[in-house]
């Protein structure tokens, strides 16, 4: 398998009022073509700034060391006007919170057209049917007329679906998929899955997929990283990772998970990780 | 005791095209159902299905186009003023994104506070007491009430909505996906959270999910919607163990699951 | 959405009734007798009387009111006889003082009062929103930093000071500009705008400190949104991104402020114009006031609320054209 993406050594770091802060220490991973890479681990354990640092949209202030490669091109310490070219066409990423991540001025239809549009040009018509298509394929009923419709409209699980369908606008190479489907119910997230993995099929994307939920990460990932405070827990492949674990909390991580099959009358279960009092790092 | 009624609630939406066309948008169509006292009635269902804008006619934050509302055995529909702010005080709303919904720019002690002040609750002077003793219930530090909401982790803020709910001693707690947003051991605190509570002072939840498991771990009963009508509705057991409807046996068919034998594999090793 | 438009104009008519009624009020229980003051110093009790009944002094409160209400809608009569005088709809009655129709001098002033309004809301909104901008974008630099003191000083010198002290250092050292002369564009455009131009940098001055101001803080709460980072994330030109997914929200906010002042100001600049001699409603208010003259008060009184109100009515419509969360979408 030729690598994808090729993280190595990478390390976020935050200037605070106390010193710097790393938030990410030395995570190391890749991702081949039409590879599933997941990416679990608690609140707070770095997922997110690691997958910022690859696309180059970290917060001000933080800085970055170690080597991310993207098709065998070095992508740190590149000026943004060239990262820019490969933001959104080459790599693109949903975010995590889809209720704040799209602009409450505009229709859904125009974020997805502009994008469209900044790498493969053409009219505004026909970026149109492109954003129509792309919303059809996510599951919003009557696409036609939602293109029309501004955010505020849509309910919090479609506004997500919005993010993935312009997510996948241009078919990336890569795709950061943070928490893609926290807000979607398990007959639309299934087919959202069953969409990126035709996507995958088709235009080889590889896919690096952060979720807090361990079912969907053992149904589609081929690789897992764990994380836990900014750390690299326990990296393999899935099956390694859910059926012999090596870490004590990659073991407690598969323990809390909530079954189907608990109910109102059982006590509570799972080792509870992190107690309420923890330190927030600031 | 049934705490809450919806009769035939129904809500449409009115939107505009590009050339002035007028849409109309039936987002919840006619639904009813009942909250007794001291229990917990899930609403589980299609994402884009009308759980929310039920929730937020419920919460008579938005109003219904038409049916009707009882909260407590009176005619809240069109309440307003003196009957509306004594609903308000019963009814408490959490909302998925613990943060946008506190302000950025007061210390918990004073969001906390806030609703003592609108409700005259506390007395003044026991007013700080009042929100250190909400803190320690929902288990955070009362140490910490002079931080401000990002100060704390998505569970931690999560639990000073809940808190704030809890200040003016509802009967009623509507949650809109929480628990969505935060991290399986995080979500199984503040799911075991809302159970003590619930078990201590007898209140309701209207509980809104898409999992199901966790869903599973805190109703009493079910409802299941589906473009914005109820589809199934009935006690927890019945309707996960066995679905009358097609959408919810598609529903609970499409949970994903690890691997048995991987799991079957590691409960060996350990 | 035309229902709402016709209830917020009912409630426009209904404050401006408020107004009317309670300035008429103020004027009936608080002022001198005007009759005193119109008659002056050689006078007589009779002569008093008899200027009591013209004006309808004599008459009941309510009578009064109605009467002046009446007059806007419908004109009126003043005085019986040989002495009748008709006052054409919308009348407000005759100054004390000069005995010209209120609402001649009116429709004399206001454009005055229109034009340095509008000047000035060019200068302040040119100056302002570019001076915030780029200390948004430049957060933190010497240029914010500088910028800011500046806004913050600048928004604390009073008018007059600036006033006067501009004349000072412009007209009588430097004397690149002549003395603000009430001249008309057609007449001499030159010397119309060399006029208007001090007017408008001073009034222009503290609004624009307080419009880089309000940019700023609203550019850099917009650039930390979300949606901003969705935005890069897209590949977009920075200017594009800036263009339109950062100024759009963050100057929404500002033009419904700027609708709220623009309209305050036309209802008359008092010190500017008083200070530089300009004809403007403003003056005439800062002289009916020193002078007592009740039917100018009201009427300046009135204008200035008839601003408010309908920039009010104006600003919310525009706001739901402007931000789609509140367009109303209820059936
Ligand atoms: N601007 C900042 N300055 C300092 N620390 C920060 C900043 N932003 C985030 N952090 C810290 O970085 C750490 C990693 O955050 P990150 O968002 O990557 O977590 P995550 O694994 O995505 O968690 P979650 O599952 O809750 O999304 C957190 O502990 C957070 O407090
Ligand atoms: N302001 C609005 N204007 C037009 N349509 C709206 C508006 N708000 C919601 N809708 C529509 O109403 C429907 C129901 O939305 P609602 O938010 O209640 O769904 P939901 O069941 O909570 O879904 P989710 O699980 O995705 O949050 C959706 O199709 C949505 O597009
Ligand atoms: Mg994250
Ligand atoms: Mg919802």
């Amino acid at each position: 398998m030729s690598e994808l993406l090729v993280v190595q050594d990478l390390t976020v770091t935050f200037p605070t009022t106390r010193g710097p802060v790393d938030v990410v220490r030395g995570v190391s991973f890749a991702v081949g073509r039409d590879e599933t890479v997941g990416i679990v681990g608690e609140s707070g354990s770095g997922k997110s700034m690691t997958s910022l640092a690859i696309m180059g949209l970290l917060p001000k202030g933080a800085t970055t060391r170690g080597s991310i490669r993207l098709n065998g091109t070095e992508l740190l310490g590149r000026p943004d006007r060239e990262l820019r070219r490969l933001r959104g066409d080459q790599m693109s990423m949903i975010f995590q919170d889809p209720l704040s991540s799209l602009n409450p001025y505009y229709t859904v239809g125009l974020q997805i057209e502009e994008m469209y549009r900044a790498h493969r040009g053409g009219t505004r018509k026909a970026a149109r049917e492109v954003a129509i298509r792309a919303l059809g394929h996510v599951g919003l009923p009557e696409p036609e007329r939602r293109v029309d419709y501004y955010p505020h409209q849509f309910s919090g699980g479609q506004r997500q679906r919005v993010m993935i369908a312009m997510a996948l606008v241009c078919e990336p190479a890569l795709l950061i998929a943070d928490e893609p489907t926290t807000a979607l119910d398990v007959t639309v997230q299934a087919q959202i899955l069953r969409l990126l993995a035709g996507l995958q099929r088709e235009s080889g994307t590889g896919l690096v997929f952060i979720t807090h939920d361990l079912a969907v990460i053992s149904s589609i990932a081929t690789r897992v990283l764990v994380m836990r405070r900014g750390e690299q827990v326990e990296y393999g492949t899935a099956e390694q990772i859910f059926a012999e674990p090596e870490h004590e909390y990659t073991r407690m991580l598969l323990e809390s998970i909530p079954r189907i099959d608990d109910s109102l009358d059982d006590p509570p279960h799972g080792s509870l990780i992190g107690s309420p009092d923890d330190e927030v790092i600031l | 005791m049934t705490l809450l009624r919806a009769e035939s609630l129904t809500k449409r939406f009115v939107s505009r095209g590009p050339l002035g066309a007028r849409a109309e948008f039936t987002a919840v169509d006619q639904v009813s159902f009942e909250v007794q006292l001291g229990e917990t009635l899930a609403v589980v269902g299609e994402s884009g299905s009308g759980k929310s804008t039920t929730a937020r006619m419920i919460a008579k934050l938005m109003d219904p186009t038409a049916g009707t509302l009882e909260f407590d055995g009176e005619d809240v529909t069109h309440a307003k003023g003196a009957a509306l702010a004594r609903f308000r005080a019963n009814v408490q709303v959490v909302f998925q994104d613990p943060f946008s919904s506190l302000n950025p720019r007061h210390t918990v002690e004073r969001i906390l506070m806030a609703p003592l002040v609108y409700q005259g609750i506390a007395p003044k002077g026991s007013r700080r007491e009042h929100a250190k003793e909400l803190m320690e219930r929902v288990g955070l530090n009362p140490d910490h009430s002079l931080r401000y909401p990002a100060q704390f982790s998505g569970g931690q803020a999560q639990r000073i909505g809940i808190a704030r709910a809890l200040a003016v001693n509802p009967k009623l707690v509507i949650c809109d996906e929480a628990v969505s947003a935060l991290d399986v051991s995080v979500q199984a605190q503040v799911i075991e959270l809302l159970r003590r509570l619930q078990r201590e002072s007898g209140f309701s939840y209207v509980f809104i999910a898409h999992d199901l498991a966790v869903v599973r771990q805190i109703a009493h009963r079910v409802a299941v919607m589906s473009k914005g009508r109820i589809v199934e509705i009935g006690p927890a057991r019945q309707v996960f163990d066995d679905p009358q409807d097609e959408y919810t046996r598609t529903l609970l068919a499409a949970i994903p699951r690890i691997d048995p034998e991987w799991d079957r594999r590691r409960r060996e090793r350990s | 959405m035309t229902r709402y438009v016709i209830g917020r104009l009912a409630g426009v008519v209904v404050i401006l009734f408020l107004v009317c009624l309670f300035t008429f009020v103020l004027f009936f229980t608080l002022q001198p007798d005007p009759a005193v003051m119109i008659c002056g110093k050689t006078c007589t009790p009779e002569r008093i009387d008899q200027i009591r009944d013209v004006l309808g002094l004599n008459q009941p409160f309510l009578t009064q009111f109605f009467g002046f209400l009446g007059g806007i809608f419908a004109g009126r009569d003043y005085g019986e006889g040989a002495n009748l005088v008709h006052c054409a709809a919308p009348c407000l009655g005759y100054s004390f003082q000069t005995n010209q129709s209120v609402m001649d001098m009116v429709v004399e002033r206001l454009p005055v009062s229109a034009t340095v309004a509008i000047g000035a809301a060019v200068l302040w909104l040119i100056v302002g929103i570019a001076a915030g901008l780029l200390s948004a974008v430049k957060e933190g630099t010497w240029w914010d930093r500088t910028a800011m003191g500046l806004a913050l000083g600048g928004s604390s010198i009073p008018n007059y000071v600036l006033a006067l002290a501009l004349q000072y250092v412009l007209v009588v050292q430097l004397q690149v500009l002549p003395f603000p002369q009430a001249v008309a564009f057609s007449d001499d455009p030159v010397v119309w705008f060399q006029s208007y131009l001090m007017p408008w940098i001073v009034l222009a001055t503290g609004y624009a400190c307080l419009y880089a101001r309000l940019t700023r803080a609203n550019v850099i709460d917009t650039l930390a949104e979300n949606f901003m980072r969705t935005a890069r994330s897209k590949g977009l030109s920075p200017a594009l991104t800036m263009r339109r997914h950062a100024l759009r929200p963050a100057l929404t906010p500002i033009a419904t402020i700027f609708g709220m002042d623009f309209a305050a100001l036309l209802g008359g600049a008092l010190i500017t114009e008083t200070v530089f001699g300009l004809n403007g409603v403003g003056k005439m208010a800062a002289d009916s006031i020193a002078k007592n003259d009740q039917p100018v008060i009201m009427a300046v009184t009135l204008l200035a609320a008839f601003f408010v109100v309908v920039g009010n009515l104006v600003v919310d419509l525009v706001y739901t054209r402007l931000d789609p969360r509140v367009r109303i979408t209820t059936p």
